[in-house]
C-alpha cells in the first residue's frame, strides 16, 4: 500500500485505475479497428467502440477517483453530452458518404 | 416565431405554458450544477437567467412532424420511462460493444457488412430522433439516411447486429415510449418504396 493513504482510499484509487485501464482497452480495439476494417462505412463502426464503452469507463473511473463532489457531476454532464452529440456526427458522416454515392463494401469484395 | 404568438398557437401539442414552465425549471436545476453556489444573490440571476433564456428558446424546442399538422415539444417525454429506456440502452450498447471488439480484433474478422432497411410509421418527430440516434450508438450499427415518412438505411457490420435490430425490439420500445402505434415492416433488399 502507498504511504500515507487510508485502506478505503486506497481501494476506491484502485477500482478507478482498472476501469481506466479498461477503457484503455477498448479505445486500442477502436485503433485496431480502424486500420483494420476494409471501407469507410466499416470503419465508422470501429470508432463506436471508443465512443461509447471506451468513455463510459474512463468517465465513470474518474467519478470514482474524484468522489462524490460537483466535479464528478460534471463529469456525468460531459459523458451525457458525448453520448447524445457523438451519434449525431456519425450519422452526418455517414449520410453525406451515402449521398455522394460511396460504394458499400460486401464479402464480395473480399477477393479482389 | 416569437413566444407571444406560440402561446395561442392551436397545433402544439399539449400546453404551451407548460412547456415553457419545464424548459425554465431545466434550465434552473442546470444553472445550479454547474455554479454549485446557494447564496440568494446566485440564485436570483439563475432563476432571471433561466426565465429570459426560455422565453427566448422555447419557439426553437418545437419540433413540427413530417406533414406539419402538428408541432411537439422537445422535452415532453415521460421522463422516467425514458430514463429506463437509457438503462436498457446502455446495456444493449455494453453487449453490442463486445460482439463488435471480438468481431474486429479476431485474426480473420468475422464481418458481413451490408446495409438494412426498415419502415416504421411514428409521428413524433422526436421518437425518430431517438431511435436513429439509439442505432448510431450501439456499435454495430449506423443509421446512414432517415426518410420523411420513415424509411431507415441502416449500416450493419456483422450478421448478429443486422439482426438484432431487425427483429425489431428497439423500434418496439421507442413506440411505446411515445404512446405511438407501432407500425412496422422490414424493406427486402431490391424492394424500393
Amino acid at each position: 500500500m502507498i504511504m500515507g493513504m487510508s485502506t478505503g482510499l486506497f481501494i476506491r484509487e484502485a477500482i478507478a485505475v482498472i476501469l481506466l485501464i479498461g477503457s484503455l482497452f477498448f479505445f486500442l480495439a477502436s485503433a485496431i479497428g480502424m486500420i483494420r476494417l476494409p471501407d469507410f462505412y466499416t470503419r465508422l463502426h470501429a470508432s463506436g467502440n471508443s465512443e461509447t464503452l471506451g468513455l463510459m469507463l474512463a468517465c465513470l473511473g474518474l467519478v470514482i477517483h474524484e468522489g462524490p463532489t460537483l466535479t464528478a457531476v460534471k463529469i456525468v454532464i460531459v459523458f451525457l453530452l458525448v453520448f447524445l452529440a457523438n451519434p449525431i456526427g456519425t450519422h452526418i458522416l455517414g449520410k453525406a458518404a451515402l449521398k455522394s454515392g460511396h460504394p458499400v463494401w460486401t464479402n464480395k469484395d473480399k477477393e479482389e | 416565431m416569437k413566444t407571444k404568438d406560440m402561446l395561442k398557437d392551436e397545433t402544439i401539442v399539449g400546453s404551451p405554458v407548460k412547456h415553457l414552465v419545464v424548459l425554465t425549471c431545466v434550465l434552473f436545476f442546470f444553472w445550479i450544477l454547474l455554479s454549485g453556489k446557494f447564496d440568494l444573490k446566485f440564485l436570483t440571476y439563475g432563476v432571471l437567467t433561466a426565465v429570459i433564456s426560455a422565453w427566448i428558446c422555447v419557439p426553437l424546442l418545437l419540433l413540427p412532424n413530417a406533414k406539419g399538422t402538428k408541432k411537439y415539444f422537445i422535452f415532453d417525454v415521460p421522463l422516467v420511462k425514458y430514463a429506463v429506456y437509457w438503462l436498457w440502452l446502455l446495456n444493449e450498447v455494453v453487449k453490442a460493444n463486445i460482439d463488435v471488439v471480438k468481431a474486429t480484433v479476431k485474426s480473420e474478422m468475422v464481418i458481413n457488412p451490408r446495409v438494412i432497411r426498415f419502415r416504421i410509421k411514428m409521428d413524433n418527430p422526436m421518437a425518430h430522433a431517438t431511435l436513429a440516434n439509439s442505432i448510431t450508438l450501439t456499435p454495430g450499427t449506423v443509421t446512414l439516411n432517415v426518410t420523411e415518412d420513415g424509411l431507415y438505411e441502416i449500416h450493419a457490420l456483422t450478421d448478429g447486429a443486422a439482426e438484432g435490430l431487425l427483429e425489431g425490439g428497439m423500434q418496439k420500445r421507442i413506440a411505446d415510449l411515445f404512446g405511438e402505434p407501432f407500425d412496422y415492416a422490414v424493406v427486402e433488399e431490391g424492394e424500393e418504396q
